[in-house]
């Protein structure tokens, strides 16, 4: 608890949570929204083309959205930290935070190995039919995201203890 | 306005959704994977229209956005299950105005979309480049995705004080 109170009150940390002006807090609660928009989009532009339109169509230019995919986890990996450091103890205490990573995790394991079957030393140009692990990685992932979500979200609703700080007291 | 407030909050669905303690944090779940599949469908066909992605025909892309506007109705279902549930809260909230406002441009834009540019779009090769009034639409289609999720976001930050009805 004393190491969570020392990030909450950090320069850093109180200037998050108590700057009144919209870039600070809210602006990075947006960039996580955004972050998550282009991490969980890309993921669903490929997964369902796995899924689905990759009899039909080539799924070999969809590689180039994976540079896009990385910006969008690099913009929620420093935004969900610098929430983290405004209110540690909120998630650190927080069981379903945990889960939350857990979730992440094996998305991006899941993806990163469907990736592997589906774009490399494939000829982008040709129609490339996923097998059934493929598309059993497609789907799981998709649900990951979903669970990824759906945890994050219930983050705000489930904390036993906002601060560190108060307990203390 | 207070008429229609007060006969918002009446409804089956303000109930549902102020009295079930779970209903909130589901409701905005669903709303964000609505999100993401509207910008893995519509926001990936933006960016074909800019020219990533080449190599894949834009009218192929096209057939994801079926899972687009079935992301869409979640999200519109589940945005006015929150608008229910404290009207006075969107009403009078400018950052609800703004994405009211982005989401009527959207639609005005996937419009003219539609109307002058999707023929030619439709007609393009897997290399293709898209015509320059496709690649501004989609440019502004992108532009806007973000600024609803802006706006969305910071609505929670500008709510008016109390309850009104």
């Amino acid at each position: 608890m004393a190491f969570l109170v020392a990030i909450e009150q950090s320069a850093l940390g109180v200037w998050i949570r108590e700057t009144p002006s919209v870039f600070a807090f809210p602006f990075i609660l947006f960039l996580h929204t955004l972050g998550l928009g282009i991490v969980v989009g890309v993921n669903v532009a490929i997964n369902v083309w796995a899924l689905g339109f990759a009899k039909r169509y080539p799924i070999g230019p969809l590689q180039q959205l994976m540079p896009v995919m990385w910006i969008g986890f690099a913009i929620n990996a420093v935004s969900g930290v610098l929430l983290l450091v405004a209110y540690p103890a909120k998630a650190l205490t927080n069981p379903i935070f945990y889960i939350k990573l857990g979730l992440i995790a094996a998305a991006v394991v899941l993806l990163t190995w469907l990736g592997r079957q589906v774009f490399a030393g494939v000829d982008p140009g040709r129609v490339f039919v996923p097998d059934v692990r493929v598309k059993a990685a497609a789907a799981v992932t998709l649900a990951l995201w979903a669970g990824t979500i759906g945890t994050g979200r219930f983050l705000a609703y489930t904390h036993s203890v906002l601060m560190a700080t108060d307990v203390l007291n | 306005m207070q008429a229609l407030m007060n006969w918002i909050v009446n409804t089956p669905a303000s109930y549902f959704v102020t009295t079930w303690q779970w209903a909130w944090p589901i409701c905005e779940s669903l709303h964000f994977i609505g999100l993401t599949l509207m910008a893995g469908t519509v926001g990936v066909f933006d960016l074909r229209l800019l020219g990533l992605a080449k190599g894949i025909r834009p009218v192929a892309m096209h057939g994801l956005l079926r899972l687009g506007v079935a992301g869409f109705g979640i999200s519109v279902l589940t945005g006015l299950l929150f608008i229910s549930g404290a009207p006075d809260q969107y009403f009078y909230n400018s950052a609800f105005h703004v994405k009211a406002v982005c989401l009527a441009l959207m639609g005005i834009n996937v419009v003219l979309f539609y109307r002058l540019q999707f023929s030619a779009v439709a007609a393009m090769g897997p290399h293709d480049d898209a015509p320059l009034p496709a690649r501004v639409m989609g440019a502004v289609s992108l532009v806007l995705l973000i600024a609803v999720m802006c706006a969305g976001r910071l609505i929670t930050f500008y709510r008016p004080p109390g309850i009104i009805y």
